[in-house]
């Protein structure tokens, strides 16, 4: 299953790291990712493309635990994911 | 002030007395704050020793544990100790000195991203970039260690900021609300409690870390539901009482495990589903529906799908959902389950029977006393055999199984609990994994029992040869082990080697009335085995009870 996420967060220096590490940990795989700061520097804004056979709730739930994140949406149909980058 | 005398404030600002680390190069600053700064320090011997010291001292209190180590090899050497601290949930702060700002990225001496390192072991991670980072930083480390479902912070402080003029912080007086509960949810929990003919409490190490073992007990109290708990939820509920029938899992108690596999709802609290509780996950308890409360929500439907769950504290929770069910025939099969399979201590012979020594041992100890168990055999038996009445008195290495965590983590419950007896119970591998912590308790003058079953053996790894590898014992035989007595010995620490049953007695009060430290070491057949086993990838029915 592929599955796009949007995430918001506050802006720090490893917080891309954090992501993709947790990404990986939990058994997803990063296949895209795209990430903006705002325009105060304060929040970035991260659109990213996985694919696992485990439910999408698995990862978001951990994302959710890190520090910073203020906001994880899903979009889980395959047919409805764009190029986000 | 500098930014080190700030640390130190800030440690004592948030009622820290004692911290455990291992002074260097890259934190030199910090240690020499500490040096009159009004927090005690405590020279562990290695800084995995500091770091399990400070989950002991945690584990004990229910306090937050700091340990303090400099960059480089210092802040590697705590990451076991982090990641040991992650998978238990235990509160501790880790602060690692780091080379300047000006030199971090250069591959300057002793100067590795711990930072990066950090990320995979700890709650959270937060490296100091300017002096007035720090307060809000350090402030953060601790809300974020404590709150939630408690876990390790590293705060990186690079020496330049160490050496600098700090930056005032005053403390922000945290203000925790209480959730409202969904009403629906306790509804329809009430419901599920009462329409159930064999409920099951499931009870983890959440529990303790919530501090709820009061709401558990008066729930148990109330409903009469019976219970098994994790390795880690030891001592949540009294040994004594009537439906609870110990730990449950790969080495639980047999009636544990059937009624887990018999029961219509399993009431998970504070629990996680590990794959050393389950077993085989899609025939663990077939038959029941689930109730699932935990803080963290990442824990639901993580591997059990469940029918309810509440992320709620459990101390707002439990006593919302308590309903007495009317459930006297399961009460009555669970009493007869439990009294067919209990422990059997006859053992053949003279040797020494391991189940048997610990059984005698917790009859012999006072009801305050800290047990700290290493990682093997012993450890199960402990698990087993030993009544534990309270949570903070059974320390052990739960998610993580760490050799050598035993006599660290006794150091630490020592040191916050003086007048409480703390025992630890290492195996002959595990206890060479941290030898070097002898030296602590020589240092300072700690009154740790420690007992030593020596079999000779990685024990465990040697059972699952013997059981799963065709009896190939691929390097777990230590026949060439140190002579324990002498070693401990150039520690001061008196000592005794018994080896059979008649020697037990005496030698158990010898070690229970040592003013000061002793080690009582016990050799054991190699041939002894931990039972019940569930095997891997079997079913909890389906647990082994000798090599048959």
């Amino acid at each position: 299953m592929k599955s796009l996420l949007i995430i918001e967060a506050k802006n720090s220096p490893e917080f891309l790291e954090r992501l993709l590490r947790v990404c990986r940990h939990r058994g997803f795989t990063t296949t895209n990712i795209n990430a903006e700061t705002g325009n105060s520097q304060q929040t970035l804004h991260i659109t990213i493309t996985v694919v696992s056979e485990r439910n999408i709730s698995l990862l978001t739930k951990q994302i959710e635990k890190i520090i910073g994140v203020k906001q994880v949406a899903t979009l889980r149909q395959e047919k409805n994911i764009k190029a986000t980058a | 002030m500098n930014g080190a005398n700030f640390v130190v404030h800030a440690l004592k600002e948030q009622n820290v007395t004692q911290v455990f680390g291992y002074p260097g190069g890259a934190i030199m600053p910090l240690y020499d704050a500490l040096y009159d700064g009004g927090v005690e320090h405590l020279l562990c011997r290695h800084e995995q020793g500091a770091a399990m010291a400070a989950i002991g001292y945690a584990r004990a209190t229910g306090k937050v544990g700091v340990c303090i180590a400099t960059s480089g090899p210092g802040a590697t050497n705590l990451i076991t100790g982090l990641a040991d601290a992650l998978l238990d949930s235990i509160p501790i702060i880790a602060i690692t000195g780091q080379v300047p700002t000006n030199l971090i990225g250069t591959d300057a001496f002793q100067e590795i991203d711990v930072f990066g390192l950090s990320l995979a072991c700890t709650k959270h991670s937060f490296m100091v970039q300017s002096a007035d980072q720090l307060g809000p930083i350090i402030e953060q480390a601790f809300e974020i260690a404590t709150t939630g479902r408690p876990g390790p912070v590293l705060i990186d402080l690079p020496k330049d900021i160490q050496i600098g003029p700090s930056v005032a912080h005053t403390l922000a007086k945290l203000v925790h609300s209480n959730n409202y509960l969904d009403n629906r949810l306790i509804a329809q929990a009430k419901l599920m409690i009462e329409s159930s003919n064999k409920p099951l409490l499931y009870v983890g190490g959440g529990v303790g870390m919530a501090n709820a073992v009061g709401e558990l007990r008066d729930f148990i109290e109330q409903t009469r539901i019976p219970s098994v708990c994790t390795l880690k939820a030891i001592g949540c509920i009294p040994h004594h009482s009537p439906y609870f029938m110990g730990m449950v899992g790969m080495h639980g108690s047999k009636a544990s495990n059937l009624a887990i596999q018999e029961c219509d709802l399993l009431i998970a609290i504070g629990a996680r589903f590990d794959d050393r509780v389950t077993g085989k996950l899609d025939e663990f308890a077939p038959n029941a529906k689930v109730i699932h409360l935990d803080v963290d929500a990442a824990e639901i439907d993580k591997l059990r799908q469940v029918t309810l769950s509440m992320t709620d504290d459990l101390k707002q929770v439990l006593p919302a959902i308590t309903i007495k069910p009317n459930i006297t025939p399961w009460k009555k099969h669970i009493a007869t389950m439990k009294a067919k399979h209990v422990s059997r201590y006859d053992h053949p012979g003279e040797p020494i029977f391991a189940p048997a020594l610990l059984r005698q041992l917790a009859q012999s100890i006072p009801g305050d006393t800290v047990i700290c168990s290493d990682v093997g055999q012993h450890q199960m038996w402990v698990a087993q055999h030993m009544f534990v009445d309270r949570p903070e008195n059974h320390i052990t290495s739960s998610g993580l199984g760490t050799m050598g965590f035993g006599i660290p983590a006794a150091v630490g419950a020592q040191v916050a609990r003086p007048n409480d007896m703390v025992i630890a119970i290492s195996g002959d591998g595990s206890f060479m994994m941290n030898v070097q912590e002898l030296g602590t308790i020589k240092r300072k003058k700690l009154p740790i029992k420690i007992l030593l079953i020596d079999n000779q053996r990685l024990g465990m790894v040697r059972q699952w040869q013997e059981l799963f590898f065709n009896g190939r014992y691929s390097e777990t035989i230590l026949t060439d082990n140190p002579d324990f007595v002498t070693l401990a010995s150039a520690f001061d620490i008196p000592g005794e080697t018994i080896e059979t049953k008649s020697q037990i007695s005496q030698a158990l009060q010898r070690l229970l009335t040592s003013e000061g430290p002793y080690l009582l070491h016990v050799s054991i057949s190699e041939a002894e085995n931990v039972w019940p086993l569930v095997p891997p990838g079997a079913p909890n029915d389906k647990m082994m009870e000798s090599i048959e």
